[in-house]
């Protein structure tokens, strides 16, 4: 059988010799869907993520340090000669100097920040199709960044979870590893610095217990960046496998980037399926023909296929959407309501003045852990929708077929396709739909979660000196500041909520208007596509039946042979 | 009177009047040593630098996690180990030794003790009781409840320990909070008896020869954290595993690191690439490496090989140089031992405010105590200028910290010059802050705290003219 390429190539060829230019656009669209799978590599701070990169990618664009340093995410792809961009805020890219990279990575005072930072570097494995991010363990897991990183990982094809070998897992790190798990099937765990710890087949030993205590399948693989990058600076092999990292190349080759490749393959061959059964069709219905009756029945099908470009799977995305797009905006209200709530019984608990600075993390944290599980909501209900509109599709399109008669060599093969109906259309229709990749167009990086401004507190009384207060007096003087204090941080928390639900939901919003856009023009364009083809089965059929029997002798012959080329296509 | 001897006298009335055992217990504690706590994630490497702290391999290390009972460890007369239950009750325990670690045979669940207590003969005890703590953030919930537990300054009882040595590897939001939960809310607790210890502090620079120098950079810039500054003002970076090692190195490790060192300089790269590579050697080295850690064998070849130390007892002593566990004593020293009368004082009087009612005249001449004493009155201001709640411009407030006892509770260190000039500076400071507690223009608060510098320049003049 030859290549998934090779064979669109051929049927684009058909399609166009068929006069069915909106077929071969179609499988042009398939031939050229490349996104490159990213994998993101994620963990507590100072556990080796920037030095794994740089280690599996032969590189030292992230920066390493014995202090916290990596400040921002970090999107590295192929790309010759090396390149630089900041990501802002409306996912604009603007390019800086490769050399000032480690300064961005590091933090700008730059304002708004830049959400992230992008790089393009010759590296055979980028190379090979991947894309990596690096994430920054600011903060810790359990904080504002954290739960950003989370959000990305909704995108991302892969996840690769770091921890060092000093120690066994942390409850922390074990929550965040069953959050990404959720959001992210395909997650290892990666044992770093096991050139330091004497004990790290002990250490990866115990975290294998934690995990299956935790009801987590993810495999342990332990690596030493160190000793890959002494390898490759010495063109050691047997080095090179003592750092372990064959294994980890070996899997994001085998599990990530051929596992995006098959994927892409799966869609292509969907793609070729649909396009050889609307080529197909023309042909069984010329041999149909011989038959006067069913000249008759394809004119009814064709009249009803105009129809399906505002058939009742329109309804379905209809509401489907509003449904959606109400559930997804409540789900965000409630959510911020709930941190408003909260942050006001903490506020009442405290004195604003010697918390805030807490305060500010604690309202960052829970806002964008709002935002980054508000996304999840879209992401899941959004592919689920597809599904439920493919279907519906699906089952218009096959009622149109319904009353034709079954034809040819596709006869025996008609029991099959029913049972494999459902599951068989809707791979079709959906083709390469990623729900998170349409509603938001590439790889997202959630933003407008901005921090509390810092208060000017109202006066303390020390500069009230002067006044002569009484004890009792200061003492009631005290506690209204103290009051006072709560209501203008509870009115500056309020401000801020504000703020998280007008950024997230007006991206949330746009994410719902694309995923419609995509969808309805999706299955418009087979709707088309679908009409078209019956239009055409049916002027073959009219033709068909006009001619002599000589002329049919000889068209037969044609269609035997254009089936056999078709046959072979499909597989 | 000194204020210890009116906190003496006054718990000696109360235990009298009410015959409370609770009261008893305070009394009693106002005899014994400072009590330490040891707290920190779990594998932070509290264990360890207990052990290097004693200079005695006592507390059990190991690789994965290990202590699960609070252990207390004082001075005694003789090795004993004491197990108290959670009913009540206390029963001595055996116990064996394995390469000098106390082996306890509990003979119960775990969950039945409550604390264990060792007693070792050591003169290191002495001054104060060190408590080893299972480890926060723990998978296991109820190893976690237990610290907290026991530290937090949880509804009306008042902590067990008088101050705690609190070890990061690295600052996570987990360690803010708990540190925030032992200084609790009511001001009860305060950053003047929190010490910060950066622990494994070699592994910090990935085991290179420069890690200490790495670690001193990562502890600094902590010490300037604000939200950290609060919690513990000093950070000291600690080599536990080193100073343990230095404290217990015997001269058969010291000839198997001397073996390393002998080999040409090729070979020693390649051994000491990891510490599989090392390890691989032999048993003597397997377990050299892991009670050294891969940064001490690497720092302890490297001496041997320059010739800086040629026997056992020179590389004991460079190990524990390089450990930083020397600061770390000295830090305790200055800023928990020289304030030991005021903190126990303050703990057995929040014992009194647990036991009696409000209002009566017991908790009336406590609360005269903590009014009157001045180093109540020094600590409770050191609390204020740290946690920012004093408004100080940045050039007063070092001096003013240090002038309240910030580093230490002598003349010296509180003035800052050698005790020649003690005198001369006093008057000085004196002049300065009387200067500013006279000025129309200086705030309420600020007013407060300079007629307190001057009180407290007042009293080293006077112990000045004693002397003199």
């Amino acid at each position: 059988m030859s290549t998934t390429a090779a064979r669109l190539a051929e049927a684009r060829q058909f399609a166009v010799a068929a006069g069915r230019p909106d077929l071969a656009e179609r499988l042009e669209k398939a031939l050229a869907n490349r996104s490159d799978p990213a994998v993101a590599v994620v963990g507590e701070f100072k556990q080796g993520k920037s030095s794994l990169v740089n280690a599996l990618l032969h590189t030292d664009v992230c920066p390493v340090d014995a202090d916290v340093v990596t400040a921002l995410p970090t999107i590295l792809r192929f790309g010759r000669p090396p390149a630089a961009y900041l990501l802002g805020e409306a996912d604009q890219r603007e390019p800086i100097e490769f050399a000032d990279l480690p300064k961005h990575i590091t933090g700008t005072e730059a304002d708004p920040a830049p959400r992230a930072v992008e790089a393009a570097i010759d590296s055979r494995l980028l190379g090979a199709g991947l894309a990596v991010v690096d994430t920054p363990g600011v903060g810790g897991l359990d904080s504002a960044q954290g739960n950003l990183t989370l959000a990305t990982l909704t995108m991302a094809g892969a996840a690769l979870f770091v921890t060092d070998a000093a120690q066994e897992l942390t409850a922390p790190e074990v929550e965040f590893l069953r959050r990404t798990r959720e959001r992210c099937p395909r997650t290892w765990l990666v044992l770093t610095k096991i050139d330091l710890h004497v004990e790290w087949r002990r250490i990866a030993a115990i975290n294998e217990g934690h995990l299956k205590r935790a009801g987590l399948d993810v495999p342990v693989i332990p690596v030493s960046s160190f000793l890959r990058v002494r390898a490759r600076a010495r063109d050691d092999t047997a080095l090179n496998d003592e750092s372990g990292f064959p294994r980890l190349v070996e899997l994001v080759r085998r599990e990530i980037i051929d596992a995006a490749e098959d994927e892409r393959t799966q869609a292509a061959e969907a793609e070729l399926a649909f396009v050889i059964a609307q080529l197909r069709d023309r042909l069984d219905a010329e041999e149909a023909a011989a038959d006067p009756r069913h000249v008759e029945r394809y004119a009814e099908r064709a009249r009803r296929s105009a129809q399906l470009v505002t058939g009742t799977w329109q309804t379905v995305l209809g509401d489907g959407i509003q449904d959606l797009a109400a559930d997804v905006d409540h789900d965000l209200r409630e959510r911020l309501r709930l941190i408003i709530i909260r942050g006001e019984q903490l506020l009442a608990e405290s004195d604003p003045r010697n918390t805030w600075q807490d305060f500010q993390a604690w309202a960052a944290r829970e806002a964008s852990r709002a935002a980054a599980d508000n996304l999840m909501l879209l992401v899941s209900r959004a592919e689920q929708l597809a599904r439920d509109v493919a279907e519906r599709f699906g089952l218009e399109a096959h009622d149109l077929s319904a009353t034709l008669p079954a034809v040819g060599p596709a006869v025996h093969k008609a029991r099959d396709l029913e049972l494999n109906f459902q599951k068989s259309t809707i791979q079709q229709f959906l083709g390469a739909f990623t729900a998170a990749r349409v509603a938001y167009g590439g790889f997202f990086l959630l933003g407008g979660v901005g921090a509390l401004v810092g208060v000017a507190w109202a006066a303390p009384l020390g500069l009230l000196a002067g006044v002569a207060f009484g004890r009792r007096l200061v003492k009631a003087e005290k506690e209204r500041q103290v009051q006072q204090r709560r209501h203008q941080a509870g009115q500056e928390l309020r401000r801020y909520v504000d703020e998280v639900g007008f950024h997230v939901g007006r991206d949330s919003r746009e994410a719902v208007r694309r995923t419609q856009r995509h969808l309805r023009d999706e299955f418009a364009a087979r709707a088309r596509e679908l009409s078209r083809s019956a239009a055409s089965a049916e002027a073959a059929v009219r033709e068909a039946a006009s001619l002599t029997g000589e002329q049919r002798r000889a068209r037969a012959a044609t269609i035997a042979e254009q089936r056999d080329r078709l046959e072979r296509l499909a597989g | 009177m000194s204020l210890l001897d009116d906190t003496r006298a006054l718990l000696d009335r109360a235990v009298a009047e009410t015959g409370d055992p609770r009261l008893a217990r305070a009394r009693g504690r106002l005899d014994e040593p400072l009590r330490v706590a040891i707290a920190g994630k779990l594998k932070a490497g509290k264990s360890t630098l207990l052990n290097a702290l004693i200079g005695e391999e006592l507390a059990p290390t190991d690789a994965g996690e290990c202590t699960r009972i609070v252990t207390w460890y004082a001075d005694g007369p003789a090795y004993a180990v004491t197990s108290y239950l959670t009913d009540g009750n206390a029963e001595a325990r055996p116990f064996t030794r394995r390469d000098g670690a106390v082996r306890i045979d509990l003979g119960r669940p775990s969950f039945q003790v409550e604390r264990l207590e060792v007693r070792v003969p050591s003169a290191r005890l002495r001054r104060h009781t060190l408590i080893d703590t299972p480890g926060i953030e723990s998978l296991s919930a109820d190893i976690s409840a237990r610290t907290t537990a026991f530290l937090e300054a949880e509804g009306e009882h008042a902590t067990q320990t008088d101050a705690v040595i609190y070890l990061l590897r690295h600052l996570h939001g987990g360690d803010v909070r708990f540190l925030e939960a032992f200084h609790g809310d009511d001001g009860a607790g305060t950053p003047v008896n929190a010490i910060g210890v950066l622990s494994r502090a070699d592994e910090i620079g990935g085991c290179r020869l420069d890690a200490m120098t790495a670690a001193e950079r990562v502890a600094a810039r902590y010490a300037t954290d604000e939200r950290l500054r609060k919690l513990c003002p000093v950070v000291v970076p600690v080599a536990g595993l080193l100073g343990a090692a230095g404290a217990t190195l015997r001269e058969n490790e010291f000839r198997v690191l001397a073996e390393v060192a002998a080999l040409p300089m090729d070979d020693i790269v390649e051994v000491l690439l990891t510490a599989d590579r090392f390890a691989a050697g032999g048993e003597d080295r397997r377990r050299l490496v892991t009670r050294l850690g891969l940064f001490g064998v690497r720092l302890g070849t490297r001496l041997i090989r320059e010739g800086d130390v040629t026997d056992a007892a020179g590389l004991a002593a460079a190990l524990t140089e390089a450990s930083g566990i020397a600061r770390l004593r000295e830090v305790l020293r200055t800023h928990l031992e020289g304030r030991a009368e005021v903190l126990k004082a303050r703990s057995a009087l929040a014992a009194l405010d647990d036991c009696l009612p409000p209002g009566s005249p017991l908790a009336g001449e406590a609360e005269r105590i903590r009014a009157g004493a001045h180093e109540f009155v020094e600590l409770r201001l050191l609390h204020q200028l740290r946690s920012g709640r004093l408004a100080v411009a940045d050039d007063r407030r070092a001096g003013l910290d240090r002038l309240l006892g910030g580093s230490g509770g002598t003349a010296q260190e509180r003035l800052g010059v050698p005790v020649s000039d003690v005198a001369q500076a006093a008057l000085a400071q004196r002049t300065r802050w009387q200067r500013l507690a006279e000025h129309p223009l200086t705030g309420r608060e600020l007013k407060a705290a300079a007629r307190a510098a001057v009180r407290t320049c007042e009293g080293i003049l006077a112990d000045q003219n004693q002397q003199g």
